[in-house]
């Protein structure tokens, strides 16, 4: 999504604003009517609870890889953070406060607060290294914070923190969590802080030399970012008992970052998209495949991500791609419906923030350039975000 | 001292990975997360051909070949569509190989941890420190691979051109080499060190599983980050100092368990002080 | 257009995910009223590091049910097993164990290992599932609910046992465990507990090292260390695949010296190489050599079927399975689609009974107490 330029116009209600919150309160409504008339099974109760926790891991690293163009794999290390703190102070707050509710919102906030602690501490040295080096730097936090906890008695050692489970509707708060957290992400992302960020992802010293405080916008998304995983980590603990680092290894960190890619970078619709059908793949191959078929799981999703990514990706492909894309079947299907109606694909203005800020002379130079090779006119394409 | 002696034959085993790890890197510009399963298939080939013919230098070849042929194969089918496309697209891509072939090896060879006996395991006496033979082979034959690469990249032609796509992949294009035989090259070199750090593993660690590579793979990793990716010398001194420092962690009780921590603590420590690894290049960055 | 495809693969996996798993049913639902068998099921680590032992507990618990059937099942009612992966994680374990129990699942053998044991335990507590876990052995996992049981030793039991034999033996023992594993951290902290109580003072009558499985699986520092504070047996709280790693580690430096571990150690003959000179012992339940019938009949009908030696997870998992039939027939359960609560409810008094023993691959007359833990003796066994 592109910000528009700001202009000093009267506020316009836009769908592509809000289509995130319609389509994820939508898919939450469904489920929540469908709980009030006849019940969930806890199996679609656990699923929900899951996506929900998916979706904001995914877009919370969607901040930190898509929107401000860093290599994080340390997302886990962060959960790992807010589910073990966040679940071991409910513990002791379930003592203390009798509603199970209030004990969650308090816990996610510690869990949060402290994970956010851990991403200023982990950011403020890391965020100078630059791409691989960072990501290298994260993942090591991750491993870091789980050989830590998985050590420490007093969070139950080698065998997890025993949490105290939340009843089958810890998915209708999850799901608000989910709200709250797009409502943060896409506000900062409209906002004159979510300009500077994109600024500094597509050139640092640019932004730089233009006054953006790279520094200061770096630490706030990581802070953000950190603070969503905590939060998720304590809706996990409220879900799954006993908590353990086994849970958290670099292998899910992974798995977000999965999530994040095939969603599209910096594209939030996206990343939740990605995150639901992901999660759901996922449960169903754990929970279909029993037996001696269970060695095929990581087979079968192993082929699905390859072809995925090859499918998005690959640049050979791209002529078949744009052929058999969803928006030329519904362009088809609009024809067939409407004969008569013109196709309104007049070209679109140039917008300003539209053209790209680098010409890709990687991708134009590693096209094998034949003997009678026809050169074709160089036109700015649009970005493929 | 046999805990310096101990550091130093896993860390040849850590360079050997980080080595293949670099080159990659450096000239491919990818993140071979697969690396560490290539490893796996090729203690599996080691231990399939040695149970199926006795001869440990046959196994040995056999797993070379595999290795070269598997680090090929995967680069043709799997990295090579991608070429031009993000790198994370690329980053996935290896994921997903690396479930691959374990799920794979799962599939052939069971979960079972398969148990194999290699080469010499005596011993000899050194100043009074008792070393395994294999451990010395290790560590000699570490050098040698590591100066054969370095020569080889700056003496040979096909080297200059390796180190021309590294450089600037386009630039290079233009001079008239061929990129992606360069990095199908970088590939099957990569992919024949891992074989030869496969049988090393299994000297050190006689016994396979499907997920074997995984760990060793991102320990060489880190290895090859500290000593600056990319650089050769320093992949192999990130690989020694990671390894000693691995063992002497362990040897002390009260940090023991801790040592995964302390060598992650490490590689942040010393990207702090120099934030592209210990002989990492500096890039200057233009607007 | 752009909107387009999103708003269309939005709705399309709205649509999609609302008619995959949103199948309705609040709590009190029976699942098992339509099942046609009786349904026992379980989870374990069937991918990953720890699959080896998941395999080994479905193998045999498998080969229980090939048995019953081949006997006509409970009154003429067959039996039917399913094990879904958990990767030794929690929340995969949460998860087979809802889509278990949703499939109509009313007796279970629990998980493998004790972390997802102990989250399979907290699911199945609420829907009053009644299981019996073949190996899951950390003290919290039959804690938690009235309906938990194992057929395993407890780690207390057998860390102070392992403690007391080492200990008779007057020698320098030097201990070796995995700090990532319940089962070996929860092993030790008992050894400890009770060398302590024993008068057994650390670093001079036992010396002590840890390595983490996560981390790296050579030993050479570890056993040097031993062999230099002059350790006369090595003690191995772990499972067998480190263990025999540790042995052909000490037999590459010349340090023979016999080696001891517990049940986790089973298996352990095939893992060793031909160097290894050394004794290995293990406090176990399961003596794969052993010649009375059952054993001899068990193994023969593993190896037939699997192709490989069963292990301790493998009789485990088969003596699990037996044991709930026992318990169906003493209970005189005849009713298929009875829901698992009500089953739960039937079993529990006749496994908790004094009069109910049962005598299997594991031990003879095993019964259990009321707090789920199984009363049993245990056997050295040698490798040979």
């Amino acid at each position: 999504m592109t910000t528009p330029v700001s202009a000093p116009e009267k506020k316009k209600f836009r769908l592509k604003y809000y289509i995130n919150y319609l389509l994820v309160g939508a898919f939450f409504l469904i489920f929540l009517i469908m709980d009030m008339t006849m019940g969930l099974r806890t199996s679609s109760v656990q699923l929900l609870v899951k996506i929900a926790y998916s979706i904001i891991l995914a877009v919370s690293l969607n901040m930190v890889v898509g929107f401000l163009g860093e290599l994080s794999l340390g997302h886990a290390g962060f959960m790992c953070v807010g589910a073990y703190i966040g679940c071991f102070c409910a513990n002791y707050l379930h003592k203390v406060i009798p509603s199970p509710l209030v004990v969650l919102i308090l816990a996610m906030l510690i869990g949060g607060v402290v994970a956010a602690v851990f991403g200023f501490l982990i950011g403020l040295p890391t965020l100078r290294l630059k791409g691989d080096y960072l990501a290298i730097a994260t993942l090591a936090f991750g491993e870091i914070v789980r050989t830590v906890f998985k050590n420490l008695n007093a969070f139950g050692g080698a065998l997890g923190l025993t949490t105290k489970r939340y009843d089958n509707s810890l998915y209708i708060i999850a799901f608000l969590v989910v709200l709250f957290t797009l409502f943060v992400t896409q506000n900062l992302k409209r906002s004159k802080h979510g300009r500077a960020i994109e600024a500094i992802r597509d050139n640092e010293i640019a932004a730089r030399a233009m006054g953006v405080n790279v520094t200061y916008y770096k630490l706030m998304v990581f802070i953000i970012a950190a603070f969503f995983a905590g939060v998720a980590g304590v809706i996990y603990g409220h879900l799954v008992t006993p908590v353990s680092n086994t849970f958290f290894s670099f292998n899910y960190s992974i798995e977000i970052l999965v999530m994040v890619v095939l969603g599209g970078m910096g594209n939030v619709s996206g990343s939740i998209i990605a995150a639901t059908l992901l999660t759901f793949i996922n449960v169903q191959l754990t929970t279909q495949l029993s037996g001696d078929m269970a060695a095929l799981k990581y087979l079968i999703y192993a082929l699905i991500l390859i072809a995925m990514v090859l499918w998005n990706n690959a640049p050979a492909l791209r002529d078949v791609r744009e052929k058999f894309s969803l928006h030329r079947l519904l362009a088809f299907l609009n024809r067939k419906l409407h004969p008569a109606a013109e196709t309104p694909d007049a070209p679109e203005i140039a917008d300003w923030d539209k053209i790209p800020t680098k010409i890709p002379m990687d991708a134009l130079l590693s096209t094998d350039i034949k003997p009678d090779h026809t050169f074709e006119a160089d036109k700015p394409e649009k970005p493929s975000k | 001292m046999s805990t310096l002696v101990n550091g130093l034959c896993l860390g040849g085993i850590y360079a050997l990975i980080a080595l293949g790890y670099t080159m990659v890197y450096g000239i491919a510009k990818m993140l071979n997360f697969a690396h560490g399963d290539i490893i796996m298939i090729g203690a599996y080939a080691i231990i399939s051909t040695l149970s199926l013919t006795g001869n440990t230098l046959a196994a040995i070849i056999a797993a070379i070949i595999i290795c070269t042929l598997l680090g090929v194969l995967t680069e043709r089918l799997a990295y090579r569509p991608l070429r031009g496309a993000s790198p994370l697209a690329v980053l996935i891509t290896a994921i997903g190989v690396s479930y691959l072939l374990q799920s794979i090896a799962q599939l052939i060879f069971g979960a079972q941890s398969i148990t194999v006996e290699i080469g010499s395991l005596n011993a000899v006496n050194v100043l009074g420190v008792s070393i395994p033979v294999s451990s010395l082979i290790t560590l000699a034959l570490c050098v040698v691979i590591m100066t054969a690469l370095t020569l080889f990249i700056t003496k040979t032609k096909l080297g200059c051109a390796m180190l021309a796509v590294s450089e600037d992949r386009a630039a290079a294009q233009l001079m008239g080499i061929n990129t992606n035989m360069i990095i199908t090259l970088t590939f099957a070199i990569g992919s024949a060190l891992a074989a030869f750090a496969s049988t090393f593993y299994l000297m050190q660690i006689p016994s396979a599983t499907p997920t074997l590579g995984s760990m060793p793979g991102i320990k060489a990793f880190t290895a090859a980050v500290i000593g600056g990716i990319g650089s050769i010398p320093g992949a192999m001194i990130g690989g020694i100092l990671l390894g000693v420092i691995e063992k002497f962690a362990l040897s002390v009780p009260a940090l023991a368990p801790y040592t995964t921590a302390i060598e992650f603590g490490l590689l942040i420590i010393i990207l702090l002080v120099k934030p592209t690894g210990l002989l990492g290049k500096k890039r200057r960055e233009k607007v | 257009m752009k909107r387009f495809h999103r708003l269309f693969a939005l709705a399309l996996s709205v649509v999609l995910c609302a008619f995959c798993f949103a199948s309705c049913g609040g709590s009190g639902t029976n699942y098992a009223a339509s099942n046609t068998e009786y349904f026992i099921g379980g989870t374990g680590p069937l991918t990953g590091d720890a699959s080896s032992y998941g395999i080994s507990v479905q193998n045999g618990a498998q080969l229980a049910i090939d048995e019953i059937n081949a006997n006509g099942g409970l009154n003429g009612v067959l039996f039917h097993f399913e094990m879904k992966d958990d990767q030794a994680g929690e929340e995969a374990a949460a998860t087979g164990y809802t889509a278990l129990y949703e499939s109509g699942m009313q007796l279970s053998i629990g998980s493998v290992t004790s972390g997802s044991c102990a989250s399979f335990a907290d699911r199945a507590k609420d829907d009053g599932v009644l299981f019996i876990s073949p190996s899951a052995s950390a003290a919290n996992v039959i804690a938690t609910s009235e309906n938990a049981f194992r057929v395993c030793f407890g780690d207390p039991q057998q860390g102070t046992l392992s403690a007391d034999t080492l200990v008779e033996r007057s020698v320098k023992v030097g201990v070796i465990y995995d700090t990532s594993d319940p089962y070996s951290t929860g092993l030790y902290t008992a050894f400890e507990l009770r060398m302590t109580e024993l008068g057994k003072v650390k670093d001079t009558d036992y010396v002590v090292r840890t390595f983490d499985k996560d981390s790296n699986k050579d030993f050479s520092t570890q056993v040097a260390a031993l062999a230099d504070a002059g350790c006369e047996t090595i003690y191995t709280p772990i499972y067998y695949t480190e263990a025999g790693l540790i042995a052909k580690a000490a037999a590459a430096q010349g340090f023979n010296v016999p080696i001891f571990g517990n049940d986790g150690l089973d298996g352990v003959a095939d893992q060793l190489s031909s160097d290894v000179t050394a004794n290995v012992e293990y406090i176990t339940p399961f003596d794969v050599n052993a010649t009375d019938d059952a054993t001899v009949a068990f193994v023969t009908a593993y190896e037939a079927k699997y192709g490989s030696t069963p292990d301790q997870f493998a009789a485990d998992g088969y003596d699990a399975v037996m044991i709930l039939y026992a318990a169906m027939q003493k209970a005189g359960i005849s009713d298929v689609t009875m829901s698992a609560s009500a089953m739960a409810d039937l079993i529990r008094p006749v496994l908790t009974s004094a009069d109910f023993s049962y005598t299997g691959l594991t031990g003879s007359n095993m019964t259990w107490s009321a707090d789920g833990s199984c009363n049993k003796d245990a056997k050295i066994v040698k490798v040979q």
